[in-house]
C-alpha cells in the first residue's frame, strides 16, 4: 500500500481529542476510584487501566492505518475468532461471581463478548455490502444476518451476560432499522415480540428477574436488590452541583457502592465533580456521537457509511444503558461505560473501534467509489 | 451512491442526529434532578450512611464566682467503651473487666453480646481503675477521656450552681439556667465507616462550630461572703435546732446577690445521693409568711403616701384589737398603749401596722406591696422562682388586710425579701436582683455581660431615708427589738421578725412552730450590703431578735473584712464625710474585665453632684435637669433605668447626661 500524503492532511485530530479528552477524565477517575481513603494510597486499578489504554492507542493506531475496506474483507474471519473465544470461554473461562465471562491469557483476563460487539458491527458492514439491494429488506434477507446475530447471543447469553447479548441484538437491530426494513417485516417483528415478551421472562435468570423488579420497585427492598441502585443515586445526587472534588467521594470509595470502578463508575465522577462535570461529560459523549454520525455520512461508499454508523451506535447504546442505568432509568445490566469503566478488553476494543473510524474519516476524499 | 440512496441517507443521519439530542436532553435533565433538586437530599443520606457519630460528653465551661474564684470545673476522667464485635471471648473478658471495675460481670457480659460497635462498659471511671484497664491490654476495649464535672468547694453554693447530669447537660440552678453558654456541642467522636458497617477510621472532633468549650460564666457570688454566710448558718441552725435556714447577702445598689445560703444544701459532686427536695433552692422556690420584717414596708408606703407621719401616735389597744371576728395580739402578749409611728416599728407593734395600713386604704396597700416586688417574681436568673401569694386586694376581709400589715396571710420568697429591703437601701429604687455579672469566651473576652437593671421607684429618696432612720433605730436604740444585731461602730438598719407557720392539719397559725427573721442592711446611712437571716422552727430563741439578729450581726461584721479597707483596722470602717453616696468602699475583686457596676465617683466640695433620676419618668426627669441645668439625652422610652454619669458623681456647667429609659417588665 502506498502512502497517500492526502491521508495525514485529512487525518481527523478533531475527533482523535475528544476520544483522548475523554480517555484523561477516564483515566484520573479511574485514580480516585481506586483510591483508598484509609491509606490515603491510589489503587493499582488505574495503573492497569493505563496499560490497557496505551494498548488501545496501539490498537488504534493501527486501525487508522489500515484501509478500513481490507479489515472488512476479513470480517468473517474475524467473527470465526471471535466465535471459537466465546466457545473457549466455556471450556476455559475463569468463573467469577457466577459468571463465565473471562479468558486468561498470560496474566491478562480477555473478555471476548466484548470484542464480539466490534465484530457484530464488522460482519453485518460486510454482509449488508456484499448484499447490497436497492429495495428495503424483508425476512428472507435478513434471515442469515439474523442467524450471524445470534449464535453469538445465545453464547453470551449462557454466560451469562444479558447485558452484552441484548447489545448484540440492539446493534443489529440498529444496523437494519438503518440500511432500510419493509414496514410489513417491522411490524411482524414488533407484535411477535410483543407477544413473546411475557414468555421470556421464564427464560431470565433468578437475578435477572430481579433486577428488573427492582427497577421497577427500587425502594422494595433498600438493603437487598434496590441497594444497588439506590446507592448509586445517593452517590450521583450527593455530588451536588459542583460535586465533592476529586478524591473527596465517600459514597463510591467508602465502598457503598459495590463495582463501582467497573458498571458504576459514572456515580463516582458525578458525585466528585457534580452537574458540572456530568454536563461536561455528557456533552464530550454527544460530541462523539455526533462525530461518527459525520463520518458515516461523508463516507463516499457504503462499507465505510455502515461500519462508522455501527461504531457510533455501539457507543451510543453503551453510553446511553450505562448512564441510564446509574441514574435509575433503566435495570441494572452490566454494560460498561465507554472509556471509563475499569476493563482493558473493553478500552482495546473500542479504541482500535475508534481507529476504524478514523479510518473512514481521513479516507473520505481519495476512495474511488 | 445513487442520489435517492444519499437523500435516504440523510433522512436517516438527520433522525438519528434529532434521537441523540433527545436522549442527550433527558439524560442530562435526570442528572439535575438529581444533583440539583435533591441533591441536599441525597447528600445528607450520604452524610448519614458513612458517618457514625458518638457524642462525648462536652467539656463545660468554668462557673466562678466574682473573684474569680472556681466554684465549678471540669475534670478529664477516663471512661471504658468497648466494640463487642473484637471481642473474641466475652465471658472471659466481662470476668476480667469487672474485677478492675467492679461492676457485675453478668451486667457487663450483656453489653459485649450485642452486635454493636460500640457501647460503653463504664463511665468516668478513677485513675486505678484506669490504669488497670490500660495494663489489660484488652482487644476491642478502650479508654477513652470525658470531662467530669466538679465542685471543688462542694456545698459551697450548692443550691446556685445547680449541678449537672450524666451527660454533662445542666439539671438546676446556674448549670442549667446558662447551660446554653455553658454546654459546647464540639465534642464528638465521627467515626467514618464503611458499606458493612466497619469502622474505617476516627475523625477525631472535626465538629467544631463552637469553641472547644463551653463558655464560662462569672457569677456575682463573692465565695468568701458565701462561706461565711454558710457556716454562720450552719452554727446557728445547730444552736438554735432549726430544721433549716435561708440567709441571702444582696448589694442593694445594683441588686448583685454576694451570697445566697439554703440550709440544708447539698453536695452538687453526689446530688444524686440527696432526696429530691434537697435540690431545691428555698430562697426563690419556696414561700412563706415574712412576719414583722413585712412591717416596714407598710410603713414606707404610709410615709410615702403622706397619711402618716413619724410623730404620729397610733393607739395600740393594750394588746387586743377586734377586727370583725378576729382579736390581734402583740407578739409575747405585749400590751401598749399609745406609740408614735418610729415606735410601732422599733417596738414591733401589730397593732400599730394594722392601724398604719387602715391608714393607707386596701387599694393604696395592695398597690405599694405589689411596688416592692411582692406577689410577682423579681426575675433573678436562676431556674425555678415563684412569685409567692399575694391575693388581689379585692379579695381581702378586713382581718386579711390587717393581718398583712404584720406579714401574715402573704407568702413571700426571701428573695423578693431581700429585694424589696434593698429599695430602701439603695433610697427608693427597686432594683433586679441577678447572680451572673457575665459570660467570657475561654480567653476571658466578655462576650455577655450583665448590669445593674432598675426595675422602677417604689418610695422618694426623703421616704427612704426616713426609713432607714427608723429602721437604724430598730437596731441602734437601747429598747430597739433588733438590738443584738448592732456592730460596733457602724451604723446598722433592720428589722426582726417571728412568724407563725400555719399549720395545715389543725387550719391555724402555730405558736409553736414559728420562722425567725432578721432583715436588714450596712451601713444603714449608705448601704453596701442587704442582709436576710431567716431561721426554719428554731427550737430554742424563738425570737427574731433573739435567733436570727446574731447571726446578722456575725455575717455582716465577717462581710466588712472583705471590703477594702487599710490593713490591721479590723472590721471598723472609717466614714470619710466629703464622699457623697456613692460607694467608697468596694469589694475586693481580682481583676475582671468588668467595670465595678457602679463606678466611684467622687465629687469635691461645692460642686454639684449628679441628681438620683432612676425610676423617674421622662417628665420628671426632664424637669430636675432644668433646675439643675443638666442636658439630657434620652433614650428608650418609660421609666429611668440607668444613667451615665451615676448619681453623685460630680457635674460642672452644661454636664450632659445619658438616661436610658425602659417600660421594665
Amino acid at each position: 500500500m502506498k502512502f497517500d500524503r492526502r491521508l495525514l492532511f485529512n487525518f481527523d485530530w478533531s475527533f482523535l481529542l475528544i476520544v483522548l479528552v475523554i480517555c484523561a477524565i477516564g483515566l484520573l477517575n479511574m485514580y480516585s476510584a481506586g483510591f483508598n481513603v484509609l491509606s490515603a494510597k491510589a489503587g493499582s486499578f488505574y495503573i492497569r487501566q493505563s496499560l490497557w489504554f496505551l494498548i488501545g492507542l496501539v490498537f488504534m493506531g493501527l486501525g487508522f492505518s489500515l484501509d478500513y475496506r481490507d479489515v472488512i474483507r476479513y470480517a468473517y474471519v474475524v467473527y470465526g475468532v471471535s466465535i471459537v473465544l466465546l466457545v473457549a470461554v466455556f471450556f476455559a473461562g475463569e468463573v467469577t461471581r457466577g459468571t463465565q465471562r473471562w479468558l486468561a491469557l498470560g496474566g491478562f483476563t480477555f473478555q471476548p463478548s466484548e470484542l464480539m460487539k466490534l465484530t457484530i458491527v464488522l460482519v453485518m458492514t460486510r454482509y449488508f455490502t456484499v448484499h447490497e439491494r436497492e429495495g428495503k429488506y424483508g425476512f428472507k434477507d435478513l434471515a442469515a444476518p439474523f442467524l450471524l446475530v445470534l449464535v453469538p447471543f445465545m453464547l453470551i447469553l449462557k454466560q451469562p451476560d444479558l447485558g452484552t447479548a441484548l447489545i448484540l441484538l440492539i446493534l443489529f437491530v440498529s444496523i437494519i432499522l438503518f440500511i432500510g426494513v419493509q414496514w410489513k417485516t417491522i411490524f411482524i417483528t414488533a407484535a411477535a415480540g410483543t407477544l413473546l415478551m411475557p414468555f421470556s421472562w421464564f427464560f431470565l435468570k433468578d437475578y435477572q428477574k430481579e433486577r428488573l423488579l427492582t427497577f421497577i420497585d427500587p425502594q422494595g427492598d433498600p438493603l437487598g436488590s434496590g441497594y444497588h441502585i439506590l446507592q448509586s443515586i445517593i452517590a450521583v445526587g450527593s455530588g451536588g452541583f459542583f460535586g465533592k472534588g476529586f478524591l473527596k467521594g465517600t459514597q463510591s470509595q467508602l465502598r457503598f457502592l459495590p463495582e463501582h470502578q467497573t458498571d458504576f463508575i459514572f456515580s463516582v465522577f458525578a458525585e466528585e465533580w457534580g452537574f458540572i462535570g456530568s454536563l461536561v461529560l455528557m456533552i464530550l459523549f454527544l460530541a462523539l456521537v455526533v462525530w461518527g454520525l459525520r463520518i458515516a455520512k461523508q463516507s463516499r461508499d457504503l462499507v465505510g457509511t455502515l461500519l462508522a454508523y455501527g461504531i457510533t451506535m455501539l457507543i451510543f447504546w453503551e453510553v446511553l444503558i450505562n448512564i441510564g442505568m446509574v441514574v435509575g432509568f433503566l435495570p441494572v445490566v452490566g454494560i460498561p461505560l465507554p472509556f471509563m469503566s475499569y476493563g482493558g478488553s473493553s478500552m482495546v476494543v473500542l479504541m482500535a473501534g475508534m481507529g476504524l473510524l478514523m479510518s473512514i474519516s481521513m479516507r473520505r476524499f481519495i476512495l474511488q467509489p | 451512491m445513487t442520489k435517492k440512496s444519499k437523500k435516504w441517507l440523510r433522512f436517516r443521519v438527520i433522525t438519528l442526529l434529532l434521537f441523540f439530542l433527545v436522549i442527550f436532553v433527558v439524560l442530562i435533565s435526570r442528572a439535575f434532578q438529581l444533583q440539583i433538586i435533591t441533591g441536599k437530599t441525597l447528600k445528607g443520606l450520604a452524610q448519614k450512611q458513612h458517618t457514625k457519630t458518638l457524642p462525648l460528653i462536652p467539656e463545660r465551661g468554668l462557673i466562678l464566682d466574682r473573684n474569680g474564684e472556681k466554684l465549678a470545673a471540669s475534670i478529664l476522667m477516663d471512661s471504658v467503651f468497648a466494640d463487642p464485635t473484637k471481642i473474641a471471648d466475652s465471658r472471659k473478658i466481662s470476668a476480667e473487666l469487672s474485677a478492675v471495675l467492679g461492676e457485675d460481670r453478668r451486667v457487663i457480659q450483656k453489653k459485649l453480646s450485642t452486635s454493636k460497635h460500640f457501647c460503653w462498659i463504664s463511665r468516668q471511671i478513677s485513675p486505678e481503675q484506669a490504669r488497670s484497664v490500660q495494663a489489660a491490654n484488652i482487644e476491642g476495649v478502650y479508654l477513652i477521656k470525658e470531662p467530669k464535672r466538679f465542685y471543688p468547694n462542694k456545698e459551697l453554693a450548692g443550691p446556685i450552681i445547680g449541678f449537672v447530669g450524666r451527660d454533662a447537660e445542666g439539671l438546676e440552678g446556674v448549670e442549667l439556667k446558662y447551660d446554653r453558654y455553658l454546654k459546647c456541642q464540639s465534642d464528638k467522636m465521627l467515626w467514618g465507616r464503611d458499606a458493612k458497617g466497619k469502622r474505617l477510621y476516627l475523625k477525631e472532633s472535626l465538629v467544631s462550630e463552637k469553641p472547644d468549650k463551653g463558655y464560662n460564666i462569672l457569677l456575682t457570688i463573692d465565695s468568701r461572703i458565701q462561706y461565711l454566710v454558710e457556716s454562720q448558718m450552719k452554727e446557728a441552725i445547730n444552736r438554735t435546732g432549726a430544721k433549716g435556714g435561708m440567709a441571702i447577702a444582696m448589694d442593694p445598689r445594683t441588686g448583685e446577690i454576694l451570697a445566697l445560703v439554703s440550709e440544708p444544701g447539698f453536695n452538687p459532686n453526689s446530688f444524686f445521693k440527696g432526696r429530691p427536695g434537697m435540690m431545691k433552692n428555698k430562697a426563690i422556690a419556696d414561700c412563706f409568711d415574712p412576719g414583722s420584717i413585712f412591717k416596714p414596708f407598710v410603713a414606707a408606703a404610709a410615709l410615702e403616701e403622706g397619711v402618716a407621719k413619724e410623730e404620729d401616735k397610733f393607739y395600740c389597744e393594750n394588746g387586743a384589737y377586734h377586727i370583725a371576728n378576729r382579736t390581734i395580739h402583740e407578739a409575747q402578749r405585749k400590751k401598749y398603749g399609745h406609740l408614735t409611728f418610729r415606735e410601732v416599728i422599733k417596738y414591733s407593734s401589730n397593732i400599730g401596722s394594722v392601724k398604719i395600713s387602715q391608714r393607707l386604704g386596701k387599694e393604696k396597700f395592695y398597690e405599694y406591696i405589689k411596688n416592692f416586688g411582692f406577689g410577682s417574681k423579681t426575675g433573678i436568673d436562676l431556674p425555678g422562682e415563684i412569685s409567692g401569694l399575694l391575693r388581689p386586694h379585692q379579695r381581702w376581709t378586713n382581718v386579711d388586710a390587717a393581718t398583712v400589715a404584720f406579714g401574715q396571710g402573704i407568702s413571700v420568697t426571701a428573695i423578693q425579701l431581700i429585694t424589696a429591703m434593698s429599695s430602701i437601701a439603695n433610697r427608693g429604687v427597686l432594683m433586679k436582683p441577678y447572680i451572673v455579672r457575665g459570660v467570657t469566651d475561654q480567653n476571658g473576652q466578655m462576650i455577655q455581660e450583665y448590669r445593674p437593671t432598675a426595675v422602677r421607684r417604689v418610695v422618694s429618696v426623703a421616704t427612704a431615708e426616713r426609713m432607714i432612720s427608723i429602721l437604724t433605730d430598730v437596731v441602734g436604740a437601747e429598747d430597739g427589738t433588733g438590738k443584738r444585731a448592732r456592730i460596733v461602730n457602724l451604723a446598722v438598719a433592720g428589722k426582726t421578725g417571728t412568724s407563725q407557720k400555719f399549720d395545715f392539719g389543725s387550719k391555724r397559725y402555730s405558736s409553736e412552730r414559728v420562722r425567725t427573721s432578721f432583715l436588714g442592711f450596712l451601713p444603714a446611712d449608705n448601704a453596701r450590703v442587704a442582709i436576710l437571716v431567716t431561721l426554719d422552727e428554731p427550737k430554742r430563741d424563738k425570737w427574731g431578735g433573739v435567733a436570727a439578729a446574731p447571726v446578722f450581726k456575725n455575717i455582716g461584721e465577717q462581710i466588712l473584712r472583705c471590703y477594702d479597707s487599710r490593713p490591721g483596722d479590723g472590721y471598723i470602717i472609717e466614714e470619710k464625710e466629703i464622699l457623697p453616696q456613692a460607694p467608697v468602699l468596694r469589694l475586693v475583686t481580682a481583676d475582671t474585665p468588668l467595670p465595678p457596676a457602679v463606678q466611684p465617683a467622687i465629687a469635691a466640695a461645692g460642686d454639684a453632684a449628679m441628681p438620683d433620676f432612676r425610676g423617674m419618668t421622662l417628665k420628671n426627669v426632664l424637669k430636675i435637669a432644668g433646675e439643675k441645668r443638666i442636658d439630657i439625652r434620652i433614650l428608650g422610652s418609660g421609666w429611668a433605668v440607668t444613667q451615665d454619669p451615676i448619681p453623685g458623681a460630680s457635674i460642672g456647667e452644661g454636664a450632659v447626661c445619658t438616661v436610658h429609659f425602659s417600660r421594665g417588665n
